[in-house]
């Protein structure tokens, strides 16, 4: 039967992966003291979050939710990495300046992802450039039916304009034609 | 244990280890964190250690570069953490006892 103490910390863990968007697993290597300090100084200024978990008590929980595919990242000593916002770019950023701390892999938005999909997660456009671009293929497609229906008549257009001016120029190059004679009667 | 093993053998002098770890790889893993220690990290501080993380399948593997060229690599999933630290650190006891012949043989 599970202590107190335990049942405090699956709690916490629970509270971890409910509360947060991203949880990403390090395997944690030893580090000195004050980079371990400096490391989470950086990541906090971007909202990211350190935690130190006991595979003791994250094992169980994993098995019996529905993230239990990242039951084989929890070897050995491992450190999680929180935050309520995405900022996977920041994170990776931070971390390439910590060899020690390695990316085995994280849980963005309730996916589960690879190291490649991390990084390849990093490399999305944010939603509002995916919504610019988005608005501007869909709107690409209506404004060359515009321009195509339009072509037509602008080319009809321009064939009289010039009709006429052949037309003009051929009058004022020939002299005046005299106006039939009127019968009397 | 594993740094025990590792420090006795005065590990990592004149080398680069690059390390693939594999999803499912417990033993690479813990390799790394005996490498990582503060203690053999001490034995040589230029070392630079690689850990390339893959979840494709392939081989684990650990790939040590020394400083004169030669290179050992360990390739398999059922190596244990103990058989690579001890062939690494009979590597580089064995460089440096040939490192101190040779300044031996330079100094009468």
């Amino acid at each position: 039967q599970e202590d107190g103490y335990t049942r405090l910390l699956r709690q916490q863990v629970e509270q971890v992966f409910r509360e947060h968007r991203l949880v990403a697993v390090c395997q944690y290597n030893s580090l000195p003291g004050e980079d371990v300090v400096l490391m989470r100084h950086y990541l906090r200024k971007h909202g990211i979050e350190v935690k130190f978990i006991l595979n003791e008590i994250i094992r169980p929980f994993l098995s019996q939710s529905k993230y239990k595919n990242l039951l084989p990242l929890f070897v050995g000593r491992n450190v999680l990495l929180v935050s309520q916002d995405t900022k996977v770019k920041d994170m990776l950023r931070v971390l390439k300046g910590v060899p020690q701390i390695n990316l085995l892999g994280a849980c963005i938005d309730d996916t589960i992802l690879s190291r490649q999909g991390v990084e390849n997660f990093a490399k999305l456009p944010s939603l509002e450039a995916a919504q610019g671009q988005t608005a501007g293929a869909l709107a690409l497609l209506p404004s060359q039916t515009s321009s195509l229906l339009q072509r037509g008549p602008a080319h009809l257009t321009a064939l009289l304009d010039q009709h006429i001016l052949q037309l003009q120029a051929g009058q004022a190059g020939t002299p005046p034609e005299t106006p039939p004679a009127q019968s009397s009667g | 244990m594993c740094v025990h093993r590792a420090a006795q053998a005065d590990a990592l002098s004149a080398a680069d280890p690059v390390v693939r770890v594999c999803n499912h790889d417990c033993r690479r893993r813990k390799f790394l964190a005996c490498i990582y220690h503060k203690r053999i990290q001490s034995t040589n501080r230029n070392c630079e250690i690689t850990a390339d993380v893959r979840h494709d399948g392939s081989e684990p593997l650990v790939d040590v570069m020394f400083a004169d060229g030669e290179r050992l690599l360990m390739k398999g999933a059922n190596l244990t953490t103990i058989e690579m630290l001890t062939a690494l650190g009979s590597r580089c006891n064995a460089k440096e006892l040939k490192e101190e012949q040779k300044s031996k043989k330079k100094s009468p």
